[in-house]
């Protein structure tokens, strides 16, 4: 307990050289999805559509693993969810392109399932974890992680960011990016590892 | 605060935010993020990859019909969605869902004096997924995987060789490990089990045992 109390303090004074003065993002996507949730405004909906789907198709084609007009549905069911579940959306927690990632990635998934016809009642949103509750600086530290990771990521290595696009963008497993890429699993887990060093993904920081 | 001090990997972190995990093994990485905020932490930093690798991508056009489609939409009613998995330490909502209920709803299949499993269906057929009750005090006699083992610790705890393990603490064993689990007295100790071959005693006086052990995925 006396270690977390310290620790707080240290963001707390990290913070207040970093955020603005109200304490939240202010990026405008965010306050656009604020906005969506509170108002139920098509405009501002629209808005974020014209930008995020075009997003959202490129992630459904990604790997090429969907037909167009699956893309446009998975972008359709995304944009739904997304105008369903934005007064959910707390932007001290995460950044507006990290939670629409999960919905999207969500509905990647449960649409890769049904279309291979496999059988579970647990949706990808069951298996996914909304965590409630946390203490300040672990939600500091997550905003400023993804501000963190947009900084780095430019500086990857091309052969790195090469495999975390197969991961996050295709989808494709740590076993499955090595046989595509005809690469030993060892060296697509030893790349990964030196990704998230570089992109500062911190461990142990309790 | 919620504690564990036996952590899933990095990799399985990552394939987790990234959806890539099979079901069983993406159930079993989410009941122990309901119990450890180290690794909740690393995941949202892990799904923070994916949301900048989104914004990175180059945009495909999309056509107004879609637009108008959606818009078109906006005022259906909300599907039916089961309430999200929140942090607390009791049995993870997922886990609950699974089961139908809470433990009191399970059939137990008695393996040894010591040991019950309750085979548990996620759809996933090419996992097993199981709970494991080893009675206070008892031992599961020592046994090899065929494949990998995914554990993660419900209630009570146990050691092996290796260690000792309490709820929320989470083990990954890939073939040919040889172990004999001891539970710690006191009380059960139960434990969700994600296998892709079943496990083998080694012992000649449990060999019998094997046939019984055939993988059961649903």
């Amino acid at each position: 307990m006396v270690e977390e109390k310290g620790e707080n303090e240290v963001g707390a004074q990290r913070a207040s050289g970093w955020s603005a003065p109200t304490g939240r993002r202010t990026d405008e996507w965010s306050e656009c999805l604020v906005h969506i949730g509170k108002s139920h405004d098509r405009a501002a909906f629209t808005r974020f559509f014209r930008h995020f789907a075009p997003l959202i198709k490129a992630f459904a084609l990604a790997g090429s693993s969907l037909s167009a007009s699956h893309a446009d549905e998975l972008v359709q069911e995304v944009m739904l969810k997304v105008w369903q579940k934005a007064d959910g959306f707390n932007p001290e927690k995460a950044a507006a392109s990290t939670w629409i990632y999960t919905i999207a990635r969500n509905c990647r998934t449960d649409m890769f399932r049904r279309l291979q016809k496999f059988d579970t009642q647990l949706a990808a949103e069951d298996l996914s974890i909304e965590v409630e509750g946390e203490e300040p600086f672990a939600v500091l530290h997550n905003r400023r992680g993804s501000d963190r990771v947009r900084d780095l990521m430019g500086q990857l290595p091309p052969d790195q960011a090469q495999i975390l696009a197969k991961v996050y963008m295709e989808g494709k497993s740590h076993s499955e990016a090595a046989a595509e890429l005809d690469l030993p699993l060892g060296t697509v887990k030893s790349r990964v590892r030196l990704a998230i060093q570089k992109l500062q993904v911190q461990m142990d920081r309790q | 605060m919620a504690m564990a001090n036996h952590h899933p990997s990095n990799d399985f972190l990552m394939e987790y935010a990234a959806g890539t995990l099979p079901v069983a093994q993406a159930a079993c990485i989410s009941a122990h993020l309901n119990y450890c905020d180290r690794c909740r932490r690393v995941y949202d930093q892990m799904q923070n990859i994916g949301g900048v690798m989104l914004e990175r991508l180059e945009p495909v056009p999309v056509s107004e019909a879609v637009l108008d489609a959606v818009l078109g939409r906006l005022d259906e009613p909300e599907p039916l969605h089961h309430p999200q998995a929140k942090a607390a330490v009791e049995l993870p909502a997922l886990l609950r869902r699974i089961i139908n209920g809470d433990f009191s709803q399970l059939v137990w299949k008695r393996i040894t004096k010591s040991l019950s499993i309750s085979y548990l269906s996620t759809g996933d057929s090419d996992y097993e997924f199981a709970l494991y009750r080893i009675a206070a005090g008892g031992r599961i006699p020592e046994h090899q995987h065929a494949g990998t083992e995914m554990t993660l610790v419900l209630e009570g705890g146990f050691s092996d060789s290796n260690g000792h393990y309490h709820a929320g603490d989470f083990i990954y064993r890939v073939a040919d490990e040889k172990h004999a689990p001891v539970a710690l007295d006191g009380e059960d100790c139960i434990c969700l089990a994600v296998l892709d071959a079943p496990l083998r005693f080694t012992g000649w006086n449990y060999r019998w045992l094997n046939p019984f052990l055939q993988l059961r995925a649903s």
